[in-house]
């Protein structure tokens, strides 16, 4: 942490910063400058709130320099980290995973011809909601427990591996013998209690960045699921608010570098949510492949003009072929392949 | 005076101060061992403040009181360091430390 002092601070409010910080524990290096002092002060000292350093007499600015997240960081693992999924997949690796299908689970003719299509085309796990998070009571809630059996049928019948999102603690012990990951939704990524469950589970974790999460946030409920135990974590960018209000996201490229700098942990792309809008589905797929990302998460469904959710989003099964066929030539440009 | 001159001039100043902190080092380990005996805190800004004004008194240039300064805060640095470990050789507990930048 750095403390840059005021140019008007007295040698005695620099002192006595200097004492408060050597008294929590901190190891002060004092640089006096001709007109401003700053004080690098070196140690990590937890729950730490640089607030209560701005607020002491001559202080002008307090920098903290260390990032406030231990396992999600970097250096905790500067590998990187590859989750290892049943049938050989991994989310980390050169290969990039792509996990594919309709929002929910709608009926078994939807679901089983939605894994038919998808794992056609190349995809390795299959999506599908069961437990829907509606931003309208209104609409169709999922199918529940039936969902999640279909789900699984589908994927033993098309050789798939399943994501779905679990959105309550409730849910978890019920969802484990379905899935293979489990998904957190946008609006759970800062529901602590249901984080720290899913830190005791021994699954691999899909969780979604907040609608209007900073990347920091994004890492620190990461790093929530990592301190239960749980390190089979997969951030997921999937667009976030601005004050562009042409897509109901705006998707955040930028996102999937950034995190690869400050995180081992991978991540995905959601172009789906990311635009909201089908047509602009496949060119921002290909732009996270491009920028490098571990995987993808696209709504597909058979005839998306009668899904019963997302349906705007979803892409036919022909686009979706298109779409995994041009990240094939994508994925060798930036040194990696379509698993 | 010519450059390559000057230089080993400048050798010459650097080879006596290396002895001279090395010096310095040695008398601020032996405090730091009877510090430990005696439990007296390591940090004196007192102490420090007498070291900084005894540097000024001494200084007839041509460098500048906070010059000088400078270079004394990055002395008394590494000597409270070395004191420290005399007294508490255990590994601060923590991660990495505040001046590791992440970015």
């Amino acid at each position: 942490m750095i403390v840059a002092m005021l140019e008007s601070a007295t040698d005695d409010q620099i002192q006595n910063v200097t004492d408060h910080l050597v008294n929590l524990g901190f190891a002060v290096h004092r640089t006096t400058g001709e007109r401003q002092s700053i004080l690098a002060a070196v140690g990590a000292i937890a729950g730490f709130d640089i607030r209560e350093v701005e607020l002491l007499p001559g202080v002008q600015q307090v920098h903290r320099i260390s990032s406030p997240y231990k396992l999600a960081g970097r250096s905790f693992r500067p590998d990187g980290t590859v989750v290892k999924l049943p049938k050989g997949v991994e989310v980390g690796s050169n290969a990039v995973v792509v996990m594919a299908g309709p929002c929910s689970v709608e009926s078994r003719e939807q679901i089983m011809l939605s894994a038919e299509q998808v794992s056609k085309a190349g995809a390795k796990v299959l999506r599908g909601g069961a437990f829907k998070p509606r931003s309208s009571p209104y609409s169709f809630q999922g199918m529940g427990l039936d969902g999640l059996k279909l789900l699984r049928d589908a994927g033993e019948k098309y050789n798939l591996l399943i994501i779905s999102e679990v959105m309550e603690m409730s849910q978890i012990e019920l969802m484990e013998p379905y899935v293979d990951i489990l998904q957190v939704g946008a609006r759970n990524m800062q529901n602590f209690n249901l984080l720290r469950e899913l830190g005791r589970v021994r699954k691999p974790i899909l969780l979604k960045r907040g609608i209007a999460a900073t990347i920091e946030e994004l890492l620190l409920s990461a790093e929530y699921i990592m301190a239960g135990g749980n390190y089979d974590v997969i951030v997921c960018e999937r667009g976030i608010r601005t004050f562009e209000t042409y897509t109901r996201n705006t998707m955040d490229i930028s996102a999937i570098p950034i995190v690869h700098k400050l995180s081992h942990l991978p991540i995905a792309g959601d172009p789906s949510h990311g635009t909201g809008r089908r047509d602009k589905v496949p060119p921002m797929a290909r732009a996270s492949v491009a920028a490098g990302a571990d995987a993808l998460l696209i709504e597909v469904h058979p005839t998306p003009e009668k899904a019963l959710s997302d349906g705007a989003q979803s892409l036919f099964p022909e686009q979706f072929e298109r779409l995994m066929e041009e990240i094939r030539m994508i994925a060798p440009a930036v040194g990696r392949s379509i698993a | 005076m010519p450059i390559p001159d000057l230089r080993k001039k400048i050798d010459e100043i650097d080879r006596k101060l290396v002895t001279l902190l090395n010096e310095r080092a040695r008398a601020a380990h032996a405090i730091g061992v009877l510090k430990r005996n005696t439990q007296m805190p390591i940090y004196e800004p007192d102490r420090e403040r007498v070291i900084h004004d005894n540097v000024a008194q001494n200084n007839s240039g041509p460098l500048q009181n906070h010059e000088l300064r400078q270079i004394f805060e990055r002395i008394v640095d590494v000597m409270r360091e070395i004191q420290k470990k005399e007294i508490a050789p255990v590994e601060h507990p923590g991660g990495p430390t505040e001046l590791e930048e992440n970015d």
